[in-house]
């Protein structure tokens, strides 16, 4: 755990420092401090919001493995979720912006912080490449079966990721700092 | 509460505190809580959003179908870490009212499903399929389970905010 020790320190010395104190000081900032049901508030939001994304990714994912969603095609399987997931990431990432402001010198001085949406912009651009590979091959999805299996990878790592997304996210409270 | 002596032998256990001492338990329980209670969350308001005519180019049937199986499974992991939980903690969680309520609330929210299993249900072959006008009943039964759902995860936000508010008198 020596590394995230030290990854904290480096971010001490970077103007993230200056810049998280300034937030702070923001009247939206304070407002959300003095409040007491205003962080859980979002927090929930945020929770909520990880729950479409995470729930339709999850069922996609199921579609892709043909776990379950047999009763509709790929292609109808895709367009379904895909709304649900992308709409959702808007809503996930602006509860997180005011998460952020909420706390920001705990969040932006904090490594597990940063490893988290590491993660995240990973998982984004996956989601991205996963969808789009699926959309490519929709046409035949259903006739030839056994020939995805890195897609079939792929449904297995996404779901892993946003999980790893998510454990990040709880452990940004218990950061070594 | 009623049995105060019975939370604290609980918690006073050597499996209890081995979970409250330990660095990296009750934080790694937490996650894997989390990651259960979305994906039962997500699960069910998939359903729900059917019930209400969102996304209803599908049969209500095939989304049940579907969407049963990761709730149970994912309600079974979460029920088994927030055991975990509740044991290393259980004084204090007894005395939270948001533990309470959370606990109320999901009570309800199960009534809500097994009612809409067993009553509103009825004739979903029918209403279910796309297309077709759904019952109020079954509206209701949805736009119930969702609003429980949006709350019973804030009842748990502030659990954690509230840990030690509260003592029994």
């Amino acid at each position: 755990m020596d590394w995230l020790f030290h990854l904290t320190e480096l971010l001490r010395g970077t103007p993230l420092v200056e810049f998280s104190l300034r937030v702070s000081d923001w009247p939206f900032a304070l407002w959300l401090q003095s409040h007491f049901y205003a962080i859980p508030v979002f927090q929930t939001l945020h929770i909520l919001a990880i729950s479409v994304l995470f729930a339709s990714t999850l069922m996609l994912s199921l579609r892709v493995l043909g776990i379950s969603g047999q009763d509709q095609s790929m292609a109808v399987a895709l367009t379904r979720h895909r709304r649900w997931i992308w709409s959702a990431l808007v809503a996930l990432v602006a509860s997180g912006i005011v998460l952020l402001i909420s706390e920001p010198v705990r969040n932006m001085i904090n490594a597990i912080f940063w490893i988290k949406i590491g993660m995240l912009l990973v998982a984004i651009v996956f989601s991205l490449a996963f969808q789009r590979s699926i959309a490519r091959r929709t046409a035949t999805w259903d006739v030839s079966i056994d020939e995805h299996a890195a897609l079939r990878a792929g449904a297995v790592a996404i779901v892993v990721l946003w999980c790893a997304v998510m454990a990040g996210g709880r452990w940004i409270a218990y950061a070594p700092v | 509460m009623i049995s105060n002596a019975l939370w604290q032998t609980i918690e006073n256990s050597s499996f209890s505190s081995a979970i409250a001492s330990s660095e990296w338990m009750f934080p790694t329980i937490e996650t894997l809580h989390v990651v259960a209670i979305v994906t039962v969350i997500g699960a069910i308001a998939m359903m729900d959003m059917r019930l209400l005519g969102l996304s209803s180019n599908r049969t209500v049937r095939a989304v049940a179908h579907d969407t049963l199986p990761v709730t149970w499974i994912a309600f079974g992991l979460a029920v088994v870490t927030g055991l975990l939980l509740f044991v290393s903690k259980a004084t204090s969680y007894m005395v939270n009212p948001y533990f309470l309520w959370k606990f109320g609330l999901m009570a309800l929210a199960g009534l809500n499903m097994a009612v809409f299993h067993r009553h509103v249900s009825k004739g979903m072959d029918d209403w279910g399929t796309p297309g077709h006008a759904i019952p109020i009943n079954a509206k209701l039964a949805g736009a119930l389970s969702l609003a429980l759902w949006a709350v019973i995860p804030f009842c748990g936000r502030v659990i954690g905010f509230t840990l030690g508010v509260y003592y029994t008198a």
